[in-house]
């Protein structure tokens, strides 16, 4: 199978699961309602915990992608049309530990932010009713810078706090997408992989394997939309 | 939260307590202030559910600018937990406490104002006007605490030491010394863990002009209950929780 044709079945795969992606996101949405007691703060360190995983799938991943390669050298012209898959497969494995970093750090980043905004939001809110409970004090007035940079600092830290959830959203998302690709990788091998002969199998195995990863970490991604989502409902 | 004048002879000291508003649960505290002139000091500031009532009393007596100081006794989070709000109120203030608790006190949060490390022997604030004598109290309760002691006005800020544990509707000075007792012993022998602490320190305080032992907790002492006070102290057993029998 020529390359232009992987890049046409990868496409078609990829319009299909992305309606499913849709209305996994949705469901996700939905569930969230379930779950408004969740803290921003949990949420937050959740999103990291339920990627924590997804490094030794995907490190795993790279593994069998590199013992493919080996394989389909050995065979020489029975696994021509997979070697070019096995790069595939390598280079997903090596973007979803990437992808997990980033994601993790993002996320710790957030968590910070988010820590240092409930301190500001929290000093707002006290300064507030100390300027109302003593509106006759005799020197209220003096307050007034402190007030203002107060008001300052929770503006500005809501702004980043928001800035890093955009970025946290978009890191998922692209992570989704390359879980969509494996999955559409996977699913070619396996018609590659018949005209292997006998080391069809050892290569099937390495299609499957990615496959399963692939479900594993969209698994793992739609868990942590329902914690992002918890984080945005909670976030004005 | 009430503010009293507890003395006022060319420098003020105020109390800060028995705050009808506090939330059920937490221990009601004294909180005090001394204004000198321009400038102003706040002792043993208090916890975060007490800050807002603190500084919206602070300011019927005193400009925010003016408090260029904040002394915490001991690391305790009803002695200084309201730091961080602090922090965002008086960005140039210093905070003189205990050198053996400054990574302990700094998580409370505190970015803008300094942390001036006490030593063990104690050190000097000045007001420019007023200085005050930071009287080590080590052990009682905490391992690194001091009380401040202002010569001029006869007034010792002795932290948790004469703590009382009542309402917060109670009185602001000791009335009846032999009915306060019981209020305070348990607080005594539970907290403070050393008696060679304890009176090394009443030997040391028997040595200052006291008119006025200010705790953190309670009453106030004046006068003639200054001197019952230390005579009590130094006769309680403390540190009892060690014993076998207290269980």
């Amino acid at each position: 199978m020529g390359y232009v044709n992987l890049c046409n079945v990868i496409t078609d795969f990829a319009d299909t699961t992305s309606i499913l992606y849709i209305k996994q996101k949705n469901l996700a949405m939905t569930t969230t309602h379930t779950q408004q007691t969740e803290s921003k703060f949990v949420a937050l360190a959740s999103i990291a915990a339920e990627l924590y995983s997804v490094m030794t799938v995907a490190w795993g991943v790279s593994l069998a992608a590199k013992n493919a390669k080996v394989i389909s050298a050995q065979s020489g012209e029975k696994g021509r049309g997979f070697q070019p898959i096995t790069e595939f497969i390598d280079e997903i494995a090596q973007l979803a530990m990437t992808g997990v970093n980033e994601i993790n750090n993002e996320a710790l980043q957030l968590t910070k932010i988010a820590v240092t905004e409930y301190r500001n939001i929290d000093a707002y809110h006290r300064f507030d009713s100390v300027r109302e409970k003593n509106s006759k004090a005799q020197y209220i007035k003096s307050m007034t810078p402190a007030m203002k940079q107060v008001e300052q600092n929770m503006q500005l830290s809501t702004k980043i706090f928001k800035k890093s959830l955009s970025n946290l959203t978009q890191l998922l998302e692209t992570m989704d997408e390359y879980m969509l690709s494996a999955r559409a990788i996977a699913s070619v091998s396996r018609i590659v992989t018949s005209n292997a002969q006998e080391y069809s199998n050892q290569l099937k195995v390495v299609a499957d394997d990615l496959d399963q990863a692939a479900s594993y970490i969209k698994d793992k991604l739609s868990e942590s939309y329902q914690h992002l989502n918890n984080v945005k409902m909670q976030t004005h | 939260m009430k503010a009293t004048k507890i003395f006022d002879q060319g420098h003020q000291w105020y109390m800060f307590g028995r705050d009808p508003e506090k939330p059920e649960g937490i221990i009601d505290t004294n909180q005090y202030m001394v204004v000198a002139g321009n400038r102003a000091l706040l002792m043993d500031p208090g916890g975060i559910e007490v800050f807002a009532p603190m500084l919206g009393a602070i300011l019927h007596h005193a400009n925010v600018d003016q408090i260029t100081d904040l002394f915490a006794s001991h690391q305790d989070p009803d002695i200084i937990s309201s730091l961080g709000l602090w922090d965002q109120a008086l960005p140039n203030a210093k905070l003189h406490a205990p050198w053996i608790w400054e990574g302990f006190i700094r998580h409370f949060g505190m970015n803008n104002i300094q942390y001036v490390a006490i030593p063990d022997e104690g050190h000097n604030i000045s007001l420019g006007s007023v200085d005050f004598e930071l009287i080590p109290a080590h052990y009682l309760h905490a391992s690194g605490n001091f009380n401040v002691y202002d010569r001029k006005a006869k007034i010792l800020m002795s932290g948790d030491i004469g703590a009382a544990l009542e309402s917060s509707e109670s009185p602001l000075f000791v009335e009846d010394f032999n009915k306060h007792i019981p209020k305070m012993k348990m607080f005594h022998q539970r907290w403070m863990p050393s008696n060679r602490a304890k009176n090394d320190w009443v030997n040391r305080v028997r040595e200052l002009d006291i008119e006025y032992m200010a705790p953190q907790h309670g009453r106030i002492f004046k006068g003639d209950d200054v001197k019952r006070f230390l005579d009590w102290f130094e006769a309680l057993d403390v540190g009892i929780a060690v014993q076998s029998e207290a269980f």
